[in-house]
């Protein structure tokens, strides 16, 4: 089945979202600057992890740079010495640390993120490493811990989802991987306004669009991996046969494949091919151009950064934002929550409860 | 699974005689002569005339994990006078020259390798090896590959983007100090889980290190790992002890 990717879109609609090729240019140099400087320092069965904007291919010059130390195997007290040296590393490079809330710029054991699903041990900050490692994650160097933690997560997720493997269930969906993706989803509106209790408007504007955004599209592109299950097996035969026991690894490695791409090329890749709604993919990816396009301009995201309360409904900058925000949602909406479609009728099924 | 049997660097590390003496009283139908250090290729190779190797019908040739540059052109020498049909097993890492290998490229079999090695891990890393040398042929290590990712989906990416080329599987535990051991049950789990994605023909070759009282246990082992159905005559046949 021939991928699409934005890129493709672009070709198809003989469109050129500027915003969105710069950032992903952008993207591409940094990671490569990142391997140069940082490659040689990663010791054997660790792998550095970048995620947001710089793992989603979506990197503006403010663009702060959320890592983690990722430790698949024999674990040594020398492994904090390491992120230390990367830390400095990182401010060598002039790139924004990561953020307040202690999630990243440190050590990440695999053992926590593929044992801890659920319950009381998967703290806020476990789910999140979790997600964000599926989701939006770029491995800096040496990929092999990188690979081998994400396929032993989904390892767990598919192959403890009964449901994935019953012959009667003719529809596959893997809920355990979804219902997890909608917890995180869920998870990021709730620590919004957790933020917004603890920080009053401090980047309050910022991070409300990055939520309308980026935040959302993470989500969606998560769903939109799962659907592929079922979307990708037209036929019921097939489908079964594909999903039997015996065939884990290769059910494993195909939603691998779905998660392995950035965000924007999942989305792209999967409306293309199973939407026949262009003008409505077209706004998606022209709202999201436009998003990439505010903060990738240093006034305009400063003044998102320092907005007060007083001035949110009169800001013309915010209000610029809102109302791609707007746009955005609606062309989600005409897609994901309308059964004229085989997207929106399986996330009208499935994604709700 | 084609045939199975032992390498002999698993039944009597650097003792090529010993091992095949041992496993003369058996009726595995494969071998691997394992010359891992450059010291014993040529004892190797010269003693061959006289080794009784007539029950079996798979033979390959391990050839060193490492030697230097100097070493490569007589090493490949010493392995142009081995037997046309026997595969030569060869780290991808230890090569030096590529170019050099061109002539022999038919005969090899390049194995991926366990996660000290900074590259030959993975089917991404593996292609650079077969773009460079087309004509070689693939030994698949699952205990390798199961080291480098645990969920074998990277066996399975080896299995499915290499099928035609693989020859040969090494199957055994690889432990957390790179020692190739009885294989746990973990382990089997695991690689039961790629067993429907062997190719038929590929030889299966145990390099699980055993004593002379695990040879069989550990074999059978290998087989319930292989094979769903347990076809108890064919498979006291396959590993029955020789009279």
């Amino acid at each position: 089945m021939e991928a699409y990717g934005v890129e493709k879109l672009e070709g198809l609609y003989g469109v050129q979202w500027q915003f969105l090729a710069a950032a992903r240019t952008r993207a591409e140099e940094q990671l490569g600057q990142l391997d140069t400087v940082c490659s040689s320092v990663i010791p054997p069965d660790t792998s550095l992890v970048v995620f947001g904007s710089l793992a989603r291919k979506e990197f503006t010059e403010a663009s702060d740079v959320d890592w983690t130390l990722l430790v698949d195997g024999i674990t040594i007290p020398e492994h904090s010495t390491v992120a230390r040296q990367l830390e400095d590393k990182l401010k060598e490079l002039h790139l924004a640390p990561p953020g307040q809330t202690g999630t990243f710029g440190n050590i990440a054991a695999s053992h926590n993120l593929i044992h801890f699903i659920g319950g009381e041990d998967d703290t806020n900050a476990n789910t999140t490493r979790r997600s964000l490692l599926l989701l939006e994650a770029k491995p800096i160097g040496d990929s092999a811990a990188f690979n081998r933690v994400r396929n032993n997560i989904l390892k767990r997720f598919l192959e403890e989802d009964l449901g994935l493997w019953r012959k009667s269930t003719k529809v596959k969906i893997p809920h355990f991987l979804l219902n997890d993706f909608a917890r995180y989803w869920r998870t990021m509106t709730v620590d919004f306004a957790d933020k917004q209790h603890d920080r009053f408007h401090e980047g309050f504007a910022l991070r409300s669009i990055k939520l309308r955004f980026s935040r959302k599209l993470m989500y969606i592109s998560g769903l939109l991996a799962c659907l592929r299950c079922q979307l990708n097996f037209p036929d019921v035969e097939a489908r079964l046969e594909f999903f039997s026991r015996d065939n884990s690894v290769a059910v494993i490695d195909l939603v691998r494949s779905f998660l392995d791409r950035e965000p924007l090329d999942t989305v792209a890749d999967a409306l293309q091919l199973y939407v026949e709604k262009p003008s409505a993919i077209q706004a998606i990816f022209e709202a999201y151009d436009g998003f990439l396009g505010i903060l990738s301009n240093a006034d305009k995201r400063a003044r998102l950064k320092t907005l007060t309360p007083k001035d949110f409904e009169s800001d013309p900058v915010y209000k610029e934002a809102r109302e791609l925000s707007h746009v955005f949602s609606q062309a989600i909406g005409e897609i994901f929550l309308v059964a004229d479609n085989p997207v929106g009728e399986l996330t009208i099924r499935y994604g709700v409860f | 699974m084609s045939v199975l049997g032992y390498s002999t660097g698993a039944i009597a590390l650097g003792d090529f005689s010993r091992a095949i003496a041992l496993l003369s009283r058996y009726t595995f139908s494969a071998i691997e002569l394992s010359a891992l250090r450059m010291t014993e290729v040529a004892p190797l190779i010269e003693a061959l005339p006289t080794l009784d190797l007539s029950r079996y019908s798979y033979i390959s040739f391990h050839a060193p994990s490492a030697f230097v540059v100097e070493e490569e052109e007589p090493l490949i020498e010493l392995l142009r006078a081995l037997p046309e049909q026997w595969p030569i097993v060869l780290h991808p890492d230890a090569i030096h020259n590529p170019a050099s290998w061109e002539s022999l490229a038919g005969r090899l079999a390049i194995e991926n390798m366990d996660r000290r090695k900074g590259t030959g891990r993975s089917a991404a890393e593996l292609k650079d090896f077969f773009a460079i040398l087309p004509d070689a042929k693939m030994c698949l290590d699952l205990g390798h590959a199961r080291q480098v990712d645990s969920s074998m989906v990277g066996a399975y990416q080896l299995l499915t983007t290499f099928s035609d080329r693989i020859v040969q599987l090494h199957i055994s535990e690889v432990d957390t100090f790179n020692r190739h051991d009885l294989i746990s049950s973990a382990a089997e789990l695991a690689f039961s889980q790629v067993r429907k994605f062997i190719p038929s023909h590929a030889a299966i070759v145990l390099e699980s290190r055993v004593k002379e009282s695990e040879i069989l246990s550990e074999a059978e082992k290998v087989w319930r790992i292989l094979n769903v159905e347990d076809d108890a005559e064919f498979r006291e046949s396959f590993f029955a002890k020789a009279s």
